[in-house]
């Protein structure tokens, strides 16, 4: 072993596939048109610097096709405190990136029957189904992920992870770290920090052997760095939406979101936002908005409806809604100042313990309400999403909230992120369109 | 006259079916008819007729289904393990046996010595049932050997996604009024009902032969569906309908 | 049959209020029974309660969450809870997170909200971790209350609670000599939920004056899940000539902690309760779960294991295939049944359950 995969590795990712890619995506940026059947009469053209959230996506999953052997691989949750992982090497997949690639290619549902037919219960999240479905049969519509060598979960978005990952476990016999991140009602306690930090620090160790090496601390400051700066450009760009008309669709943040969350911590992640920044700030100033005819600014609460964004953009769209501040895109940028350079492992404890998942429904609130304030909103969509409880436990409470304190409509969304089975076409648009009858 | 050593009263939600088999649990007599709310009197009236041809003096009487709680018997016993009895003596095999009735499906394990060794049946919901086609039958008025014709001859399909029988109705009202063609839309309806007990299957874990039973297994392009998920030719019984109240008769045998 | 007379929650709560008490409700599922009694609290425990109408909860609530949160909050909304002092909700999984959260953002009850964050894992840090959020609910208690009881106090009724629960298992250990409907055990063994100590000790030592030599005759089941309600689910088991012998449920045999080691009292219940019985709300390893559920089968002559989940309950979810698969393997035989601890049991429920008790008796 070794040499073998090394050489597959070098040949098929570094050089064939990975210069493919570039090659081709520097063609269509200098090309640029939009992608067919985008809908020009209601939709700004769509994002340049998209060609290169395809290109990092792609070079990701290529690289994982041929890194068994060559690199140590980790499967890990989306809110998992990375950047040990990554200062050791590790290559790092998200499950819940793969679920969500699966959901926007309208396979999730056949590979989720997968785990459905082993007994999995068509009540538990859809993205754990996917993945585990996806574990069970090898269907990917990427060609082949990578085995994990470890597994790395952090309660911060649910406890289903938990579950999830011990299933994973199971399946794969390789070690899992938890990281266990106590629920924040109010405030978090010091014990609650220092038990997460606690828990880091006994995480180094296992991640060590696994990756055979030792932990670099000045890496791992780098990794932190470049994390941070990242993070800080996600939410300027996101930011750039209090403009009026705003240039980026919540629909496009979820697209373009995937670097952020998958590759954070790598230095083409920052170019790639700061390139991104710049389209941006050339929309703005030339009034450029993410819609053609921006009557009403709406905000998107909880996960997307992946095998839905194309439907419900340009449906909302025609009606001259523009979706532009959600409380997820939001959540991969919010905490970037909380990262602390100069201590690492103390600030990744405190960071970690605060994601927006991880904090009590009345915080959402606020975090909603200042949305509507900052980015002067006519109403909020509360995608009360079947699968994910956390995350939707306490709409009900925050919608009556927006529409009787703020007076802005608001509108609970049944359905689920992943599973198309939850989501009705008709009935879907007749309640939007109640929604945009409230607005006017 | 004939004795009639055991009988087996199948009180379904749907229909019920009696069977009379002599000691060597010979079927003597079958009946099927749709089941009445007042399936006791019903069972009465029956057996009461029966006796003019039939020596029932002797004869044990095993109850099963959803009715069989209002019926007078001598044992009750529920329909997997009478499905899986009445299977099992007709094929001779162990496998995998499905029944498909008005309301339940159930698939289950039989052992080579004709032993449950797992079972699973649908939950409270209808999908993947008879009324899930039934439903739609009655609202477009079209009697069921009928739509089980127009699916077979169908050289199309549409997809139906819904797996409530209520949403599915809808779902081809739908479809129908977009202008798709009446047999692809039935076909798709038959479609989602076989995938559904297609993955039941495979939840308990597929083991060949696959055998039916239950009033869907005459429906023939429910049959041919299964053959094509499963890849496995189902085996029926002369009428599939009737195992149930078989297994029961035979379970009396051995009283 | 056992003429035991069983005081029912509101004649409990009526009678320690007058004694001077304050009444803390407790949701599901693990919590510091002692820390509560030390400080002369009542904990009484809010299992649903079952066959409650949910409407009123339904306000806060989707429709994907289960019975037992629904039915909770509802009952709280009706104001039958208007009689407690304190709420207490365990951060036992997303849904009791959401409804702790709900109670201290929104519905801001009159009574003292107490949340308790659960370890996930049993290493030392846990252990650690949850004495200090002991620690913690004990100030809280102390400023409500007014008082601070020492250590000396608290491990007196921890060694209180430790023979209370090794009587508990001598109680299952009895059951097959025990002339009682699976019904009738239940009622007893959950007043636990309810009861001052001492007067569930006395039912309990009462009970077992009955134990007999002969064992019962009849198929035992483990059964395992939440909680076993509604309780015609064991009236459907034993009008099959069978009875739960064991179980592993969560408000029952999950809860039978061994005796903690430390002479800390704060870190001896943490060892109780991190180290107790596995737990999904735990985040116990299929192993662990398997080997317990096994061992239990063990114990007793039962012969498979129903799994009797309540609807949307994704902590038990994720267990079942893998622990079916495991359990087949060790040539034990099992069900996994859904419920909704509101509505009548569905007769597919009732044919299922009897078509398992005869194939297991089949087989056997
Ligand atoms: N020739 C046929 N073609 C198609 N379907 C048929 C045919 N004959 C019966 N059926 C269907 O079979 C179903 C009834 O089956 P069966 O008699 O096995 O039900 P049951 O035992 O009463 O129901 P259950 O077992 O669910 O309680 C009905 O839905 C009916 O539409
Ligand atoms: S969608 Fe929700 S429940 Fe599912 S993994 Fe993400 S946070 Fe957890
Ligand atoms: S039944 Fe399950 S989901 Fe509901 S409160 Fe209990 S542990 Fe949580
Ligand atoms: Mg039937």
């Amino acid at each position: 072993m070794g040499v073998k995969d090394k050489i597959k590795y070098i040949f098929s990712y570094k050089i064939a596939g990975k210069l493919l890619i570039e090659y081709n995506t520097k063609k269509t940026f200098k090309n640029f048109k939009p992608p067919k059947n985008w809908r020009t009469d209601i939709l700004a053209p769509s994002l340049r610097t998209g060609v290169y959230t395809k290109e990092i996506i792609a070079k990701h999953y290529l690289e994982g096709r041929y890194v068994s052997g060559v690199k140590p691989v980790a499967w890990v949750t989306s809110g998992a405190p990375i950047e040990i992982l990554k200062a050791l090497g590790f290559y790092i997949l998200y499950p819940e990136n793969h679920g969500a690639l699966c959901g926007a290619r309208k396979v999730a549902l056949e590979i989720s029957e997968e785990a459905e037919k082993k007994g999995y219960s068509i009540d538990i999240c859809s993205y754990a189904r996917t993945d585990i479905g996806a574990t069970l049969s090898k269907k990917t519509p990427v060609g082949k992920l990578p085995k994990p060598d470890l597994l790395l979960c952090c309660t911060n978005i649910c406890q289903t992870v938990l579950y999830w990952y011990r299933v994973l476990a199971e399946y794969y016999k390789v070690p899992l770290i938890v990281i266990d991140t106590p629920f924040v009602y109010d405030e978090a306690k010091e014990h609650d920090i220092e038990y997460v930090k606690k828990q880091l620090e006994a995480s180094i160790e296992v991640s060590e052997k696994v990756a055979g090496k030792s932990l670099s601390f000045s890496k791992l400051k780098e990794v932190v760095r470049l994390s941070k700066m990242a993070a800080e450009l996600w939410l300027e760009i996101m930011n750039a939406n209090k403009n009026k008309p705003a240039p980026i669709s919540v629909f496009d943040q979820f697209i373009h979101m995937a670097p952020i969350v998958e590759k954070r911590g790598d230095p083409e992640t920052v170019d790639f936002y700061s390139k991104m920044l710049d389209e941006i700030n050339e929309r703005i100033k030339n009034g450029i908005g993410a819609i053609k005819n921006e009557r009403k600014r709406v905000l998107w609460d909880n996960l997307p409806i992946w095998y839905k964004i194309r439907f419900l953009s340009e449906f909302l769209a025609e009606n001259g809604v523009s979706v532009i501040a959600s409380t997820y895109t939001n959540a991969w940028g919010e905490l970037a100042p909380m990262m602390d350079i100069e201590r690492p492992i103390e600030s990744m404890a405190k960071t970690y313990v605060y994601p927006i998942l991880n904090r009590g429904t009345g915080h959402k609130l606020k975090t909603m309400e200042t949305m509507v304030k900052e980015f002067d909103l006519d109403g909020a969509i509360l995608h009360s999403d079947r699968s994910c409880k956390p995350y939707s436990v306490g709409q009900m409470d925050q919608r009556l909230k927006l529409l009787n304190e703020l007076g802005v409509a608001a509108l609970l969304l049944e359905a689920d992120h992943n599973d198309p089975r939850a989501f009705a076409d008709e009935q879907i648009k007749s309640r939007l369109k109640a929604f945009m009858e409230m607005m006017d | 006259m004939e004795t009639v050593k055991s009988i087996g009263i199948d009180a379904g939600s749907t229909t019920l079916k009696i069977v009379g088999v002599n000691e060597e649990g010979k079927i003597l007599f079958s009946i099927v008819e749709d089941a009445d709310p007042k399936v006791e009197e019903q069972t009465e009236h029956i057996l009461n007729k029966l006796k003019e041809n039939y020596d029932m003096e002797s004869s044990k009487i095993v109850a099963t289904g959803y009715g069989s709680n209002l019926i007078k018997a001598d044992k009750k016993v529920t329909e997997i393990t009478c499905h899986a009895k009445g299977i099992y003596e007709y094929f001779k095999t162990g496998g995998t046996a499905v029944d498909i009735g008005g309301q339940d499906n159930k698939v289950i394990l039989i052992s080579k010595n004709g032993k449950v060794i797992d079972f699973i049946m649908n939950d409270k919901c209808a999908s993947g049932t008879g009324r899930f086609l039934e439903n739609t039958a009655w609202r477009l008025k079209i009697p069921m050997e009928k739509m089980a014709e127009l699916a077979l001859n169908s050289d199309g399909e549409v997809k139906i996604s819904s797996t409530c029988a209520v949403f599915a109705e809808s779902e081809v009202i739908s479809h129908l009024s977009r202008g798709q063609k009446l047999e692809h839309v039935i076909k798709g309806l038959h479609r989602a009902m076989v995938k559904r007990i297609t993955s039941m299957i495979y939840t308990v874990g597929f083991n060949p032969p696959l055998m039916l039973s239950g009033g869907v297994a005459k429906n023939k392009a429910v049959v041919k569906m299964l053959e094509e998920e499963l890849g496995e030719k189902p085996r029926i019984p002369e009428n599939p309908q009737i195992m149930g109240a078989f297994g029961a008769a035979l379970i009396g045998l051995s009283q | 049959m056992l003429h035991v007379k069983i005081p029912t929650r509101k004649e409990v709560i009526e009678e320690e209020k007058s004694k001077g008490k304050r009444i803390a409700a407790v949701y599901p599922i693990h919590y510091p029974r002692e820390l509560f009694r030390v400080f002369n609290i009542q904990p009484v425990e809010v299992w649903g309660p079952p066959k409650t109408d949910t409407k009123k909860a339904n306000a806060h609530l989707q429709s994907y969450i289960c019975s037992v949160v629904q039915s909770g909050l509802s009952f709280y909304l009706e104001g039958y809870l208007d009689i407690v002092d304190l709420i207490v909700v365990p951060h036992s999984c997303d849904s009791l997170q959401g409804l702790g959260s709900i109670f201290k953002d929104f519905i801001k009850p009159k009574q003292e909200l107490v949340t308790i964050y659960l370890p996930r894992e049993k290493n030392k840090e846990n252990v650690e971790f949850l004495a200090n959020e002991l620690k913690r609910i004990y100030k809280q208690l102390s400023q409500l209350c007014g008082f601070e009881p020492d250590d000396e106090k608290l491990m007196e009724e921890i060694k209180t609670e430790e023979k209370i629960d090794k009587l508990v298992f001598k109680f299952y250990k009895s059951r097959e000599n025990l002339p009682l409907s699976s019904r009738e055990f239940y009622t007893i063994l959950r007043s636990r939920e309810y009861l001052p100590p001492d007067k569930f000790k006395s039912i309990l030592e009462y009970a077992l004056l009955h134990a007999s030599k002969g064992k019962l005759k009849k198929t035992g089941i483990v059964l395992s899940g939440l909680l076993p309600e509604p309780m015609d689910i064991l009236d459907v088991i034993d009008d099959m000539d069978a009875f739960v012998a064991i179980d592993d449920m969560a408000c029952c045999m999950r809860r039978v902690y061994g005796e903690g080691h430390s002479s800390d009292p704060f870190e001896r219940i943490a060892e109780r309760i991190v180290n107790g019985p596995p737990d999904p709300t735990k985040g116990n390893s299929f192993d662990e779960r398997f080997e317990f559920i096994k061992s239990l089968a063990d114990l007793t002559s039962a012969k498979g294991v129903i799994f009797y989940n309540v609807k949307f309950c994704e902590p038990e979810y994720f267990y079942h295939p893998i622990l079916k698969e495991k359990l087949s393997k060790a040539q034990i035989r099992s069900l996994i049944i859904e419920n909704d601890i509101n509505e009548p049991l569905p007769q597919q429920t009732i044919t299922r359950i009897k078509a398992f008790i005869e194939m297991i008796r089949e087989s056997s």
